[in-house]
């Protein structure tokens, strides 16, 4: 009835003629009218809020010809001249329920009929109505391209700078007309470096010998032992785990034990400790396992680099396998565009990037490498993550003895089996046939023995010693991937062969071999010394991992909504350090810690606070708090509590087997001693000390961990076990060290110890006032008398670690 | 809009010269706050602080009973009388592509249906006290959700996503409102269970940490010991605390005149004030010894098969008054307590009855003292339950239709809204999916689900993503 309707309408219509159809002709001045008063508008009003320069649902525009020609998910929005075949009249008719434009209200006949008729016209449309310049999806955007050598700026202060690091910060600050701070104490410098390279407080025994060391590389020979300090990898390693969203759970719906993701752990701690180049890093995380190896525990070890690839959250339940197949797809490549590229790539799964020059296209051609790649053995739940056998020679010699134990104790179940049997078949009545199963004729006294028997190997074959694995990937049949249109798995567009994706494809494009997934020549793309975007990623991350800031502070996201970099110019310049000194972190460090930029103080001219008062000039230092491991182990240590054991697993759990399953009842414990890098991270369950204290969400790769400070820190500092012990541990300590002083050279030895300085007689006088106070206040509760000088102790140590000066650095 | 504007830590504490310190004055002074203008400029630092609504709320705060598992719609509150007659036969049309476990023919329900109230909504045996109440729940018949296993499930429900963290119905609630307590969170969420997503359930995600649900213990501990973290120190008399707490702000104040421009310093030094205010706060919405015994039995406190889930939503309501944003109960026993692949005649009954004289309680209790009106109770599982069996008595996950019921806040009582199909298979009419629900309960919040967004690597976040209808036709 409607249809009847509208081809009714599109007969009365007498403007024009069919004439235009696939073409685009010029439209008569009479087609003009039409469309500016009839069709325009609209399309402005019902259309374009969903199909125009702002949003492109269905990646469908209405505001151009070319656009609506070109059409969206569902193909070409009209076919000129033809209405009838048009989905745009089909739309606008509601007469399909799956497709019905606009969804909430159908438009007047009136306006169905206009549409009708300007499809029937051939859609004229005339316009200078291209679209938008694009302010998004740029691929002109400063970060998609190379890197250039920057001219190095005259200052006009040659004294303030150490080189062009700091020459490039002070042309800023010159410009501002503003004057740095003063270069920090060497008590706050040992302070603030030795937290920065190794997340633990200096002991007084460091900070006498740098003070007194009066060469004048001290600071560069400090920088030197702290990097050579075993610690460095476990500090500067956990920055790197936070990029690769490391976990020993998956978290999400089937928090199950990552048992064996310590192994990674262990080996980016190892990684950053000898200062392996990042690019190579890198590539055996990404391709380790595609790498030639000298001996077989190189073998092992870029096995256990791909865990990068392994490690992210899944939905292990998921019942549809494709569409599981696709996020951990997905996830991949969301951590590999955020972790290397500094990109979102993962908004192209479903649409073209809102803001990025990234096409859906890119994604698939991205998804292909992922997808011929191994990263599960099984996907139907609970589904099975691969593991890469990584095992010992010893490990490998135990399992020999074991398996020749099970072979033997399989034979002599045998011969059992055969004996019996052999008693049945000889007992047998003549002429009565065998029955299907001797053993069912087996007195019962054999039938019992042979139940023990059956069960004994059983319980030995599963007591099979276990054998060294590792998370990771391997190859799987290759493949190039259809998009997805929307991210449907079951609604298919065209394959993408592999590729990169094309905005970054300037810098010589890797070429994906017919036989291999191509994680290979992707590590080795992304490597590249002119590549745009991994040179400064990963310069800018370690800048934020010394400053708490970036010079680009969306230290995740280069794309056109992340920020510009502040020191764009500095930014290249340390780009290219890194990849002139073979991508060295530890050279990286040197180049930054020795600036005087680095070694400013935190306290300046009120006059440069009041101008720049985020620190965008980086003209003094920034008073920081302590991360959360950094928080533990200063508090453990100070005590001297800390076991500094390196490496190998906490976990309580054993592989692929719940924390918590249906039941809320935690399985972990994090009483250890050792330090807070080792403790297992449980998804869905973060160590609450940790969780209060801003550790990132280990499900996404963050490079930028936030600094909050709210109420319940507060009560964790007041009340929790942990500060309790260690303020406990730090008072046993002054006693047993300090037995023959007075309270007085306590108060001092305690200062040492929490702050590594020595305390005012102000502050001496006020500590002695508190352990009275509290003394006093004990004396009229139920503590024992003898107690209350201890306790006083305690209760001083307690407020000394939870004051600002130990939780802060500057 | 400088009320939803992503704050960061940096913005927030430069916008006010005083930082963070004149939090501890707004917590102090609590809802005398709110009317006096002069703590006005307290407010623009403070995370927490009550911020205006987008537009008209006819709720002002969130009760959210949650039955883990998936209580099963066609044995609670939509009765099909074609179940009962095609009892053992096949399900005449197709079951979804994506099942959970398979099932087999139909499997009618163990339970009689009656109608009650003014309304005549139906209810079953399962529920003879809720049953009272019904002329007050506005039942939504037609929810759908998209995952059918218990973590994909609980996480969308929770925060609208279930395969990205993100931020909780509750942190975005706190995030949009603030609190009107600042001696207490903004959101509470009470025993939780720590499976399927975690504290994902109650986390903040890239919300600023202030808006993350407080838990009070877990599903695996009993009520009356579940307690916020760190919230007593059983080894430190007070009085030596204060002493500690005046020692402490002597000390940073002489610590932060050294050391150069950082906000947060301050903000630390009141941190620790406000702290110390929690724990006189939070024990005495956990003392319940001060309510009559005529209350404690309204919940079911004297009868060991209520008590545990009867002071979970007693509690609940002491928070609701104290100006609680949102306000979790979550049923659940160690293990998925409504999930009965198998036996669902025990399991739901017994579930049923832990639960059924509380809830009642807690909607009878917030009506009587005039909090009903502005608080909006939502009851309901991460799923609902196949009509067809699984085994020979069971019912397997179903996210296709299930029913979801509102209270109180500004909804329509003894109203049902949407159905499923003949078998309550499918939602049918009316269709409501989880996305439009949590558009629905920002919307009766006064928050508009498109604008209460966060920046956030980038780009802009909110709870419905690119989803969402509000229901309007829930609204009284």
């Amino acid at each position: 009835m409607r249809q009847v309707l509208l081809i009714g309408m599109i007969c009365v219509g007498s403007v024009g003629s069919t004439s235009l159809h696939g073409s685009e002709a010029e439209p008569t001045a009479e087609q003009v009218q039409f469309f500016e008063t009839s069709i325009r508008p609209l399309l402005i009003e019902k259309c374009h809020k969903c199909h125009g320069a702002e949003k492109q649902w269905g990646t469908l525009r209405l505001d151009s010809r070319e656009a609506v020609l070109r059409g969206g998910d569902t193909g070409a929005a009209i076919v000129p001249g033809q209405p009838a075949e048009s989905l745009l009249v089909k739309a606008i008719s509601h007469t399909d329920d799956n497709l019905k434009m606009p969804p909430k209200e159908k438009l007047t006949d009136r306006q169905i009929a206009d549409l009708t008729r300007w499809v029937a016209l051939g859609a004229p449309f005339p316009v200078a109505t291209k679209s938008a310049a694009p302010r998004t999806r740029d691929p002109n955007h400063w970060a998609f391209q190379s890197p250039v050598e920057p001219t190095v700026p005259q200052t006009a202060n040659a004294a303030r700078s150490n080189g062009p690091l700091d020459r490039f910060v002070l042309a800023k600050l010159e410009a501002a007309q503003l004057e740095p701070a003063q270069p920090a104490s060497p008590r706050t410098l040992i302070r603030r470096a030795t937290f920065d390279l190794t997340g633990l407080p200096p002991t007084p025994a460091e900070i006498t010998e740098f003070l007194q060391d009066d060469r004048p590389d001290a600071f560069a020979r400090l920088v030197d032992r702290l990097l050579a300090s075993p610690a460095y990898g476990e500090r500067w390693g956990r920055h790197w785990l936070d990029v690769a969203r490391y976990a020993d759970s998956n978290g999400l719906d089937e928090n199950v034990a990552h048992g064996n993701a310590w192994r990674y752990r262990d080996y980016v701690v190892a990684a950053f400790n000898r200062d392996q180049p990042f690019d190579q890093f890198l590539i055996e995380q990404l391709a380790g396992d595609l790498l030639p190896a000298e001996d077989e525990a190189m073998r092992h070890r870029r096995l256990i680099a791909t865990g990068f690839l392994a490690l992210g959250p899944k939905v292990l339940a998921e019942v549809d396998e494709s569409k599981m197949r696709m996020d951990i797809i997905d996830e991949q490549i969301d951590t590999v565009g955020r972790a290397v590229l500094g990109l979102t790539l993962g908004c192209a799964r479903c649409h073209d990037h809102k803001f990025d020059p990234i096409e859906t296209a890119d994604y698939y051609g991205l998804a292909g490498v992922f997808k011929s790649t191994r990263t599960m053995d099984k996907y139907t739940k609970l589904a099975l993550w691969h593991e890469n056998p990584t095992p010992t020679p010893v490990a490998l010699a135990l399992k020999a003895t074991h398996d020749e134990q099970v072979t033997q104790r399989k034979a002599a179940l045998q011969e059992f089996i055969e004996r019996g049997d052999a008693v049945v078949k000889a007992t047998l009545p003549e002429g009565e046939a065998p029955p299907p199963k001797f053993e069912d004729k087996y007195p019962d006294s054999t039938k019992a023995e042979l139940k023990r028997l059956r069960e004994e190997l059983t319980k030995f074959e599963k007591s099979a010693p276990e054998m060294p694995s590792a998370m990771g990937v391997v190859e799987d049949a290759v493949v190039d991937v259809a998009i997805h249109i929307r991210g449907n798995p079951l609604k298919l567009g065209e394959v993408v062969p592999r590729r990169v994706p094309l905005v970054l494809a300037k810098v010589s494009a890797p070429k994906f071999a017919a036989e291999q997934s191509g994680r290979l020549e992707l590590a080795q793309w992304l490597t590249q010394d002119d590549h745009p975007l991994t040179s400064r990623v990963l310069a800018n991350r370690v800048w934020r991992w010394h400053f708490g800031r970036g010079l680009v502070r969306t230290t995740d996201n280069f794309g056109l909504l992340g920020e510009r970099p502040s020191h764009p110019e500095l930014l290249d310049w340390l780009a290219r350090r890194v990849t002139q000194r073979d991508w060295s972190i530890k050279s990286l460090h040197r180049q930054i810690m020795e600036s005087q930029t680095y070694q400013l103080d935190s306290r300046a001219e009120s006059q440069l606070v009041e101008r720049d008062p985020e620190n965008r000039l980086l003209g003094r230092a920034d008073v920081r708090r302590l991360e959360a491991e950094a928080v533990r182990d200063a508090l453990i240590a100070v005590g001297d509590g800390l076991d500094r054991t390196l490496g190998g697993s906490l976990l309580t759990v054993k592989n692929r087997d719940y924390f918590f399953d249906h039941t809320s009842k935690d399985l972990t414990d994090y009483k250890s001693q050792r330090r807070s890098l080792y403790l297992p991270v449980v998804r869905n369950n973060v160590y609450d000390v940790f969780q209060l204290l801003d550790y990132p969400d280990a499900a996404i790769p963050t490079g930028d961990r936030s600094t909050t400070t709210i109420a319940p820190q507060a009560l964790l500092m007041m009340n929790s076990d942990l500060v309790m012990k260690c303020s406990s541990n730090l008072a046993s300590k002054i006693w047993t060290e300090s037995s023959r002083g007075d309270h007085s050279q306590r108060v001092t030895f305690a200062y040492v110890s929490v702050f590594g300085r020595e305390p005012s007689a102000g502050e001496v006088a006020s500590a002695l006032a508190f352990l009275n106070e509290v003394e006093q206040a004990l004396a009229t509760g139920n503590v024992a008398p003898e107690q209350h000088q201890r306790r006083a102790w305690d209760s001083l140590c307690h407020v000394l670690l939870s004051s600002n000066e130990f939780i802060y650095v500057r | 809009m400088p009320v939803l504007d992503p704050v960061s830590r940096r913005q927030w504490l430069q916008r006010s010269a005083v930082g963070f310190g004149s939090l501890a004055l707004s917590s102090i002074l609590a809802d005398e706050a709110r009317a006096n203008p002069l703590s006005a400029l307290a407010h623009d630092s403070d995370p927490l602080a009550p911020k205006p609504p987008h537009f008209f709320a006819r709720a002002k705060r969130v009760i959210f009973l949650f039955m883990t598992g998936g209580p099963s719609q066609v044995d609670t509150f939509d009765p099909k009388p074609l179940l009962d007659r095609d009892d053992g036969k096949p399900l005449p049309f197709a079951k979804p592509r994506v099942q959970f476990n398979s099932t087999n023919n139909l499997l009618k329900s163990p339970w009689k249906f009656q109608q009650y109230g003014e309304s005549g909504l139906p209810v079953s045996e399962l529920f003879p006290h809720v049953a009272g109440c019904v002329d007050d729940l506005c039942m939504v018949h037609s929810m759908h959700g998209t995952n059918p296993a218990h973590g994909g499930a609980m996480m969308k429900l929770h925060t609208g996503s279930d395969n990205f963290v993100r931020p909780s119905l509750g942190s975005w609630v706190s995030y949009g409102l603030g609190t009107d307590n600042a001696n207490l969170p903004a959101f509470v969420t009470i025993c939780p269970t720590l499976g399927h997503g975690g504290i994902n359930n109650w986390g903040s995600a890239f919300l600023p940490a202030a808006y993350q649900g407080t838990p009070l213990g877990n599903a695996s501990v009993p009520s009356d010991q579940a307690r916020v973290r760190y919230i007593s120190n059983a080894d430190l008399p007070r009085d030596v605390q204060r002493l500690q707490l005046e020692r402490l702000k002597a000390m940073n104040r002489e610590h932060q005149a050294v050391s150069g421009h950082e906000p947060s310093l301050e903000a630390r030094i009141n941190s620790f004030e406000l702290a110390f205010r929690m724990q006189t706060a939070m024990p005495l919405v956990e003392d319940l010894s001060g309510e009559t015994l005529a209350t404690q039995q309204m919940y079911g406190m004297d009868d060991p098969l209520n008590a545990n889930f009867g002071r979970m939503c007693l509690m609940a309501r002491r928070f609701a008054e104290r100006g609680v944003r949102f306000i979790q109960v979550t049923h659940s026993d160690s293990h998925v307590q409504w999930d009965q692949h198998s036996d669902l005649k025990k399991g739901h009954e017994k579930n049923a009855r832990e639960v059924d004289k509380p809830i009642a309680g807690l909607l009878r209790d917030l009506k009587a003292r005039g909090l009903l009106e502005d608080t909006l109770v939502w009851w309901g599982g991460e799923f609902g339950r196949t009509p067809t069996a699984e085994g020979t008595n069971g019912r397997d996950h179903n996210p296709e239709g299930f029913t979801m019921w509102l209270a109180g806040g500004g909804v329509k009582g003894g109203f049902r809204y949407g159905s499923t199909d003949d078998y309550g298979y499918y939602a049918a009419e009316d269709k409501v999916h989880i996305h439009d629900l949590h558009a629905t309960i920002l919307h009766l919040l006064g928050l508009d689900h498109e604008r209460l967004t966060y920046r956030y690597a980038g780009r802009n976040f909110r709870l419905t993503d690119v989803e969402g209808q509000v229901v309007q036709k829930l609204f009284a």
